[in-house]
C-alpha cells in the first residue's frame, strides 16, 4: 500500500469510526424530556410533578451552565421576587434555637418506594451547603460559609429583611444560584425561614458568638 | 500488511479525533487511578465477583439456562472487555442498554425470570442478597485493566449521549437539583462527602472505571451505578428511577463516554 492509498482508507475509516452527527438540539430536548416522563415507573401525579420544570428551570438548565442575557436574568428576578411571601405575624426574625435546629436538619420530601418519608416537617438543609456555627466541622461548602454572618452585618431590620428574602428565593438575587428557591417551592414555611433567619442574625446564636 | 492495517487505524484515529471534537477525549491517558488501588486491596466486592461468576455459569432460572449465551456486546459468554464499552447499541433489543439493563434481558429471554420479580429485588438488603449485585461485580472485574472506550457508533449511541448530557443539566424538584448543582465543581462537599466534578474529564476518568460497582462500607453490599443514580434521585427528591429507564441510561452515556480513557478497576470501594 502506498501512502495514498493509506490515506484515502484512514478517511473512509475516520468517518466509519464515528464521525457521524450527534442530534441537534431540538431532538435531544425532545427525546430527554420523553425519557423523563417515563423515568419513574412509581409515584403518584403529585410525586411524578416534580419533575416537570418551571419556566425559570428551564431558563437555568442551559447545557454548559446557563449564561443568561440580561433579560432572561431580569425574568428570573422578578418571578423570584414576587413569589415571596412573609410571615403572617410580620416578625421576620423568630426563635434562634429552633433556628439552630432547622438548620442542622438534612432530612424532608425524599422519596422511596412510592412513599414520602414521613415527617412533622422539613429540615432547613443550611449545613449541607453552608458552614454556619464554626465548632460543627459537619458543614458542606456548595455555598459560602456564613460563620459570624450577624456579628459582620448586624441585626437590623433591613439585615432580617433581605436574609429572609434570600432564603426564601435566592434566584431574586442571584438568577440560577445553586441555592435552591426553599420558600418559594414550599419547602419551607415562612415561620421557620424566620426561625432560621433568627440563627444567622441573633448575636447569641452561636454563628455569631462562638466559644 | 498488519503494520500496514496498524497504520490504517492510528490516522484513522488520529483523523477523527481532528474531525470530532466529541471523540478527542477517547485517546487522553490516566495517571490518577493509583490511589484507589490501594483501597481496592482487601476489596470485600472480591466476594461478589465470586458469587458472580458461580451464577453466571450455573443453570438457573424457570428455563433452567446459564447465562453462557448472553451476549453482552463482545458475542455470547463473552465477559472480557464488555464493561468498556457499555452502554451500547444491541440489534436485538433495538435499544441502547447499560451492563444492568442487558443483563435483565438475559436473565428474561435466556433463563425466562420475571423481569418485575429481578427488578424488585435489584438491591440487595442484609438479609437478601441481590443477584444483579453480584453479576455486575464478576462482569465489571472482567475488563481490569483495560481502558473505557465508548464509542458511540451507532446513531442512537449518540443520541443517548447527547440526551444525558441534556440532562445532566436539567434542574428540577422542590430543590431544583440538576446532576451539575452538586458534581459541576471541583473541592465541594455536601456536609462532609466529597463531590465529584463530572464536567471535569480527568475527575470521571478516576472515578467512573474504578466506582460502580463498589462496595459500599456504609450499605454492607456491593452497589452498581443503577443503585448510585437512584440514591442521587432521592436526594434531589424525585420520585424513585426507574430501573434500566433509558433515563438511566443515558445519564450513563454520557458519563461514561466522558470517561473514556481511564483504567478499569472494578468493583470499586466506596463510603
Ligand atoms: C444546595 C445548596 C444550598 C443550600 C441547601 C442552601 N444554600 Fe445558601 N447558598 C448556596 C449557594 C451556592 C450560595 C451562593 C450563591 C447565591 O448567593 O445564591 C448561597 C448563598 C447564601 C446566602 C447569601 C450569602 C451572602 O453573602 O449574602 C445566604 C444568606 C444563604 N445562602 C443562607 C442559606 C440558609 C440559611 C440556608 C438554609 C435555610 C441555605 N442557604 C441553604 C447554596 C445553598
Ligand atoms: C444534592 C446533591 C447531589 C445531586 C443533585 C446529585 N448527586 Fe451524585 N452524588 C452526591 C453525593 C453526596 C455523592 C456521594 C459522594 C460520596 O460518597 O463521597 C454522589 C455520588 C455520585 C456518583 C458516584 C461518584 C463516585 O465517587 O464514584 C455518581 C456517578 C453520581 N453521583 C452521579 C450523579 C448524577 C448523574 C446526578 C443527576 C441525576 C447526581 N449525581 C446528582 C450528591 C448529589
Amino acid at each position: 500500500m502506498n501512502n495514498k492509498t493509506i490515506l484515502v482508507l484512514a478517511l473512509t475509516t475516520a468517518t466509519f469510526v464515528g464521525c457521524a452527527s450527534f442530534p441537534d438540539a431540538q431532538s435531544t430536548a425532545k427525546s430527554a424530556e420523553q425519557m423523563v416522563a417515563e423515568a419513574h415507573a412509581i409515584g403518584t401525579p403529585d410525586m411524578k410533578q416534580r419533575t416537570v420544570q418551571d419556566h425559570s428551570q428551564r431558563t437555568c438548565s442551559a447545557i454548559g451552565g446557563a449564561k443568561l442575557t440580561s433579560s432572561q436574568a431580569a425574568e428570573i428576578t422578578k418571578t423570584a421576587r414576587d413569589s415571596i411571601r412573609y410571615p403572617s405575624s410580620g416578625k421576620l426574625a423568630g426563635d434562634w434555637k429552633t433556628g439552630a435546629r432547622l438548620t442542622t436538619d438534612g432530612r424532608g420530601q425524599r422519596i422511596v418506594n412510592g412513599k414520602i418519608e414521613a415527617r412533622k416537617e422539613n429540615g432547613a438543609l443550611c449545613i449541607n451547603c453552608h458552614a454556619l456555627d464554626p465548632s460543627d466541622v459537619n458543614a458542606g461548602n456548595l455555598g459560602p460559609a456564613l460563620i459570624g454572618y450577624g456579628k459582620q452585618r448586624g441585626n437590623a431590620e433591613a439585615v432580617a429583611r433581605y436574609t429572609y428574602e434570600r432564603i426564601y428565593n435566592a434566584w431574586a438575587f442571584m438568577p440560577c444560584s445553586n441555592m435552591p428557591r426553599l420558600g418559594a417551592s414550599g419547602f419551607l414555611t415562612p415561620e421557620q425561614i424566620a426561625h432560621v433567619v433568627a440563627y444567622l442574625v441573633d448575636p447569641l446564636s452561636p454563628v455569631n458568638n462562638s466559644r | 500488511m498488519i503494520r500496514n492495517v496498524g497504520r490504517v487505524a492510528a490516522m484513522a484515529t488520529v483523523l477523527a479525533i481532528t474531525l470530532c471534537p466529541a471523540l478527542a477525549q477517547d485517546k487522553a491517558g490516566n495517571g490518577l487511578a493509583v490511589g484507589r488501588q490501594m483501597l481496592a486491596e482487601d476489596n470485600p466486592g472480591e466476594l461478589w465477583v465470586e458469587r458472580g461468576r458461580r451464577l453466571f455459569h450455573e443453570k438457573r432460572g424457570p428455563r433452567n439456562a446459564s447465562l453462557e449465551q448472553c451476549d453482552l456486546g463482545e458475542g455470547p459468554g463473552v465477559v472480557k472487555g464488555v464493561f468498556a464499552h457499555l452502554p451500547r447499541y444491541f440489534a436485538d433489543t433495538g435499544k441502547v442498554q447499560d451492563l444492568e439493563s442487558r443483563l435483565l434481558t438475559c436473565m428474561v429471554q435466556l433463563q425466562g425470570f420475571k423481569r418485575e420479580d429481578i427488578i424488585r429485588t435489584r438491591f440487595g438488603t442484609l438479609d437478601r442478597n441481590s443477584d444483579l449485585e453480584a453479576l455486575v461485580s464478576y462482569i465489571g472485574a472482567a475488563s481490569n485493566g483495560m481502558r473505557m472506550n465508548v464509542r458511540l457508533k451507532h446513531a442512537q449511541e449518540r443520541d443517548m449521549y447527547k440526551a444525558g448530557e441534556y440532562l445532566f443539566y436539567r434542574r428540577t424538584g422542590p430543590l431544583d437539583f440538576a446532576c451539575v448543582t452538586c458534581h459541576g465543581d471541583s473541592g465541594k462537599r455536601i456536609r462532609l462527602q466529597e463531590l465529584p466534578n463530572m464536567t471535569r474529564a480527568e475527575e470521571l476518568r478516576e472515578i467512573i472505571p474504578t466506582g460502580w460497582p463498589a462496595y459500599r462500607g456504609t450499605h454492607s453490599t456491593v452497589r452498581t451505578m443503577q443503585h448510585r443514580l437512584y440514591d442521587c434521585f432521592w436526594q434531589m427528591r424525585l420520585p424513585d428511577l426507574g430501573y434500566a429507564s433509558d433515563l438511566s441510561v443515558a445519564l450513563t452515556t454520557y458519563l461514561y463516554h466522558s470517561a473514556n480513557g481511564g483504567v478499569i478497576n472494578l468493583p470499586g470501594v466506596r463510603r
